[in-house]
Order: C-alpha cells, then structure tokens, then sequence
C-alpha cells in the first residue's frame, strides 16, 4: 500500500520531535510512539510505517559496517573503531561482517556511503579501464 | 617492440584502482522498465545509475529518502534488496563519422550486425540548446527534392519543420525523400559535379514503430545510397518504453557533434507521438501526477527542449546547424489535439499532409493552406525565389475558386485561365517516391509553369510533358542547367537561354 502525502508528512514531523541536537533520542521516540498509539490520529498506521522507515535511514546514517575478505585481528578492528568514531562521532555503531567474496581488503558502508578498498572492486574498476 | 613496451608502460601508468567513495542504494520495488530505490542521497538528476549485473539506470525521481530510476535494458535479473550505485557520469551515445551508414538502438550501440562502431567519443544525451549568442539566422537551404516543397514551403539549414499528417499519408516518405534528395546531392558534392555545396548528413530516429516498417525505411535508403551519409537510431515498438523516451535524445545528442565540428545534420524524429506515449507510460508508472489525456505536465518541456536543440551555429560558434524534421501523427486530421498544437507552436512551420488529396492522387499530399514555414524565402537560393514566388498564390487562389466552379460551368476568362493554371501546379507538383529534383531542374520546370508553357498542355499530360522536359534539358540543354546553378539567379541573359530552350523543346513535343 502506498504511504498516503499526509502520513508522510506527519511521520517526518515525528522524526524531527525525536531528535536532541540533530541527535536521535531514545526517549523521545518512545514519547512519540506512545502518544500516537494513545491519540490515533488519521491514518496513524500508515504514520507509524513511514516513521519507521525513517528511523531506519537515520539509524543506519550513524551505523557502520566493516565488511573483510576474513577477520579481522583485534588490533585493526580497534584501529578502526578509533578513527571511525573519531571522525563520525561518538554514537557512531560499528559492525564487522566477513564476506570472503571481497577477495582481500576492506569495505565500509555508512548511510549511503561505501568506501571500497576491496581488491574485488579495485579488479573491476582496472577491468573497466582496460 | 621496445615501443610496444613503452605504450603498455604508459597505459599500466595511467590504471588508477584508488578506493573511492561511492554513493549506494538499494532497490525497493521493480516494474514495467521502471525501479524505486531507498537511498543514494546524492544521486544527481539524469545520472546514470549502475544496478548488479552490468545493467544501468537513468535517475528521474529525486525524492526525500527515494528515488526513481527507468531502466535501460533487461531488468529481470534485478531483485528487491539488490545495491545500486551512483556512477557521477550522465547517459552519453558514442558519436563522430563512424556511426555514417549504421544502425544503432537508443544507447547507440550498433545492432545492424555489422561489428563494432568505430568511435572515441560521445556526447550526453540530455544537452541545453545552443543559447542566442551562439546561433545565428537560416539562410541556407536544405533541398529536398520536392519539388512543392522547394517551391512554397521551403526548408533551411537550422530550421524545425514539423510533418503533420493522419496515418498513411506519406509523412515518413516525405523525409526518406529528403534524406535521399541530400545522399544524391554529397555523392555528387564529393564527384566535383556540383560547387559551393556543404555536405548535409542526416540522422532518422525512429520511435516506436513496427520493426518492419524500420526494416522498410532502411531498405529504401540503402537501394537509393543514402546510408553511407545517414545514421538510423532504432527504439521500435518491440523495445521498452525507456528506450522510445530515450531515443531521439541520442539521436540529436549525435547530430549535435556533426553541428559542433562545423558540419550540417538533419534529424528526423519518426514519431513524437509515440515519444509523448512512451514518456507517458514511464511517468505514470514513476506515479508523477499526469494531465491533460494523462500525459505528466512537462510533456511541452519534453518536445521543445529536443526541438530546441536544432540550430544554426555562427561562425565563431563553427558555423555548423542541425534541422529538425519531427513527424506528429495526427487522429482524423485534428491538429487541435494535445500533442500536436505543442509541437506546432515549437517549430518553425509544419508540413501539412491531408488524406483526401492523398486519395485523390496528389502524392506528397501536401495541404498549401493550411503548411508554411516561418523561414520563407530566406531559405531558397534566388533563381527558385524568382520563379516560385507566384505558385503558392496560384495555387491558393486556384483552392478558392475551385469551390465557386463547382456550381456553376459559366466562368469569366480570367477565373477560368486561373482554374486551367491552377490544375496545372497541381499536376506538376504530383512527384513519385524516392525521386527527388536537383534544385536547377525545379528552376526550370517552375520557370516554364510561370510563364505559361504549360498552358497549352492537356491537364493530364503535364506530368508526361514534364518528364519529357526534364529529359530535353538533361540531355541537350546541360549547359543551360549549368548556368542556373553557377548563376543562381535568373538574370536577362539566362531568361532568354530558359525561353529558347523551352520554345525549342514545344516546338517538338506532342502529347501522345
């Protein structure tokens, strides 16, 4: 079903209530839900999945994920976290995930953004040239 | 071989495979050539987006949080939850002189099976039209070898004449004839035969069409010779409503390189009502809110900013042009419908084919009311402009009085002697497919029906008078043809050299 424009504007009202300085807050989004389950307004369900779905944009904006061909040792995964959050910010959430597809270096992914370090990209990108 | 080395050195130099920030998203939903996408936050409008599996995506919804890309190939093998990422370059066509006497599909790659296309550079498909500095006013013609048209409603270099017509009235022929008349006009260019002719390349882009009627078009164009000066761009009915939208963007996209190195181009765009209709089918599936007979709200925008692109470049711009030739089709001759009124108030002046003059036999069935062309008379030399200048007025007075004759058989002489003329442009302008004039034979042949050599000729005999004549003047009077076009301009001395001809040739010729 398709989000209705009056839901969508609703739910990115409720998206800029839950915030503290440009910051999701966890309580605010708990007030939020609560008082639209309380007061059902118009289309309240429809409200609640577009929320959701923003919540789910604005969390991954602050989330990072570190793919590797293999492990990683504990030393490089603290380097990392270090510079990440150091650049990004404290509330920055790191994940580690092995993909042995990405045949040897790394690939960050944060929000929309991908940083591939991966020598499968670097070949195909070398592959394209030629 | 130590410069092999070198040049494999140089090329190993100059790979990059630096890590590189890209911007990502992921597919929501796919449909009908057409993808939602969540992310890509700095997905730019028109860019291409690069979808798994070799497959790319133009960028046309840019919304909060999605964005809505057509899909410009088989898009079977795309599932939800598939990454898609930016790629920072916009949809580009290879262009240049390789592309003469090929067939390509919308994204201009080759699929006449004749290899590879020989090209280092393209250009995008979408390109603002060259400002008002840059451009400069038609004065050159483009001889299409018909001869009505030469004579009434003539055509310039950087001019947009639309070709209005119901179905089956010969529009698509009016432009073959045309592409053929320009094959004939560079062959002989290139022989030495003729001076002061720049060659003109044409570029048809059909959209939408049955597969066998493009296979015809090409057919003709080959038998005549014209390919090796013409570029077909194909997106038929068969293809995805993306490719029909995208097709006459690359299709101006490569004559815009031939205008930019200074050379001329004509583009035929065959049709924009099926362009309207295939844009209509992508914006609806997009859920952009539609208008007038459903079709979205910058369908205007739509035609004008490619008709746009047509121009005349002045000399510090390279003096080169691109003409546009666009085909509107119409329902039961009504040219108050939406897409054609759009395109009317575009270009520079429409050719108007009519059904019933079609039945009647009168092949280009071309309507003299109700076509003009904006340019005028500044885009015919002076000898056609001498000898032409009454015709449409003829002709038109002839229309008026036709109505009057059918009532009553008792005319005064000079109505009568304007019917008799009057039948007679008809006739002459009668004209068989893929049979295009040069410029100097319509001179004369205008020439003799201006001053009345035609009068004494039965109504139904003029086109076998005329025929006849042309061979005379083919024949034995090659140096009078010469003259009119080394002169281009009837002066006294070339009136006379005309008159003694034509006398000479009637002195002779009996209707059989």
């Amino acid at each position: 079903m398709r989000t209705t424009k009056e839901a969508r504007k609703t739910s990115r009202q409720l998206l800029k209530l839950s915030l503290t300085d440009g910051k999701l807050d966890e309580h605010k989004v708990n007030q939020v839900v609560q008082s639209v389950l309380t007061e059902k307004p118009r289309h309240y369900g429809e409200v609640l999945k577009d929320y959701q779905r923003l919540l789910r944009l604005e969390i991954a904006k602050h989330h990072a994920v570190v793919e590797s061909a293999t492990a990683l040792n504990s030393n490089l995964s603290d380097l990392l976290v270090t510079k990440l959050k150091a650049r990004y910010g404290d509330d920055l959430t790191i994940e580690f995930k092995t993909n042995p597809t990405l045949l040897g270096g790394l690939r960050v992914k944060l929000g929309d953004d991908v940083w591939d370090g991966s020598v499968r990209n670097r070949l195909r990108t070398l592959q394209e040239q030629i | 071989m130590s410069t092999i080395l070198e040049e494999l050195e140089t090329t190993i130099a100059g790979l990059k495979a630096d890590t590189a920030r890209s911007n990502v998203g992921t597919v929501r939903e796919v449909g009908d050539g057409v993808a939602k996408l969540e992310g890509l936050s700095d997905a730019m409008l028109n860019e291409m987006l690069e979808f798994p599996g070799g497959l790319y995506g133009l960028a046309l919804n840019l919304e909060e949080g999605e964005v809505g890309a057509i899909l410009l190939g088989d898009y079977k093998e795309i599932k939800e939850g598939s990454e898609v990422r930016t790629t920072g370059r916009l949809l580009s066509v290879p262009v240049g002189k390789g592309l003469l006497g090929r067939v390509v599909n919308a994204l201009g790659q080759p699929i006449d099976g004749k290899g590879p296309i020989k090209s280092d550079v393209s250009y995008p498909t979408e390109k603002i039209a060259p400002g008002i500095v840059k451009r400069r006013s038609v004065s050159v013609p483009v001889q299409t070898g018909i001869l009505a048209i030469d004579a009434m409603i003539p055509i310039g270099r950087g001019q947009r004449e639309l070709i209005i017509g119901d179905r089956a009235t010969g529009k698509t022929t009016v432009a073959v004839d045309t592409i053929i008349s320009q094959a004939k006009l560079n062959r002989a260019a290139e022989e030495g035969k003729i001076k002061h002719h720049t060659p003109l390349y044409c570029i048809y882009v059909a959209i939408g069409q049955k597969n066998m009627s493009v296979a015809r078009t090409i057919d003709i164009l080959e038998k005549a010779g014209a390919m090796p000066y013409t570029i077909v761009v194909s997106a038929p009915a068969a293809e995805s409503a993306t490719n029909q939208y995208i097709a006459p963007y690359a299709g101006a996209a490569i004559g815009e390189w031939f205008m930019d190195n200074g050379m001329d181009a004509l583009i035929v765009y065959d049709d924009l009502t099926k362009h309207a209709a295939a844009y209509r089918q992508v914006s609806l599936v997009l859920k952009r809110p539609s208008g007038r007979e459903a079709y979205p709200g910058d369908v205007f925008y739509l035609h004008s900013r490619l008709l746009e692109r047509a121009a005349r470049l002045s000399e510090k711009a390279g003096g080169g042009s691109l003409t546009a030739l666009p085909i509107v089709e119409t329902q039961a001759g009504d040219v108050s419908a939406y897409i054609p009124t759009n395109v009317i108030s575009i270009t520079d002046g429409q050719i108007y084919l009519e059904t019933d003059l079609f039945y009647q036999g009168v092949r280009p069935a071309i309507s003299v009311g109700i076509s003009v062309s904006r340019v005028g008379s500044a885009a015919q030399i002076k000898a056609v402009k001498q000898v032409a200048g009454s015709t449409k007025l003829d002709l038109a007075q002839f229309r008026d009085l036709q109505a009057f004759a059918q009532f009553g058989s008792d005319v005064d002489p000079g109505t009568r002697k304007k019917l008799d003329r009057g039948q007679r442009v008809v006739e002459l302008f009668k004209q068989i497919q893929s049979n295009p004039f040069l410029v100097e034979m319509e001179v004369v042949l205008l020439f003799a029906m201006q001053k009345g050599y035609f009068d004494d000729v039965p109504v139904d005999k003029v086109k076998d008078c005329q025929e006849k004549m042309a061979d005379y003047f083919r024949t034995r009077k090659e140096d009078v043809l010469k003259a009119v076009l080394e002169k281009r301009a009837i002066d006294k001395d070339l009136d006379q050299q005309l008159q003694a001809a034509i006398k000479d040739f009637k002195s002779f010729y009996k209707p059989n």
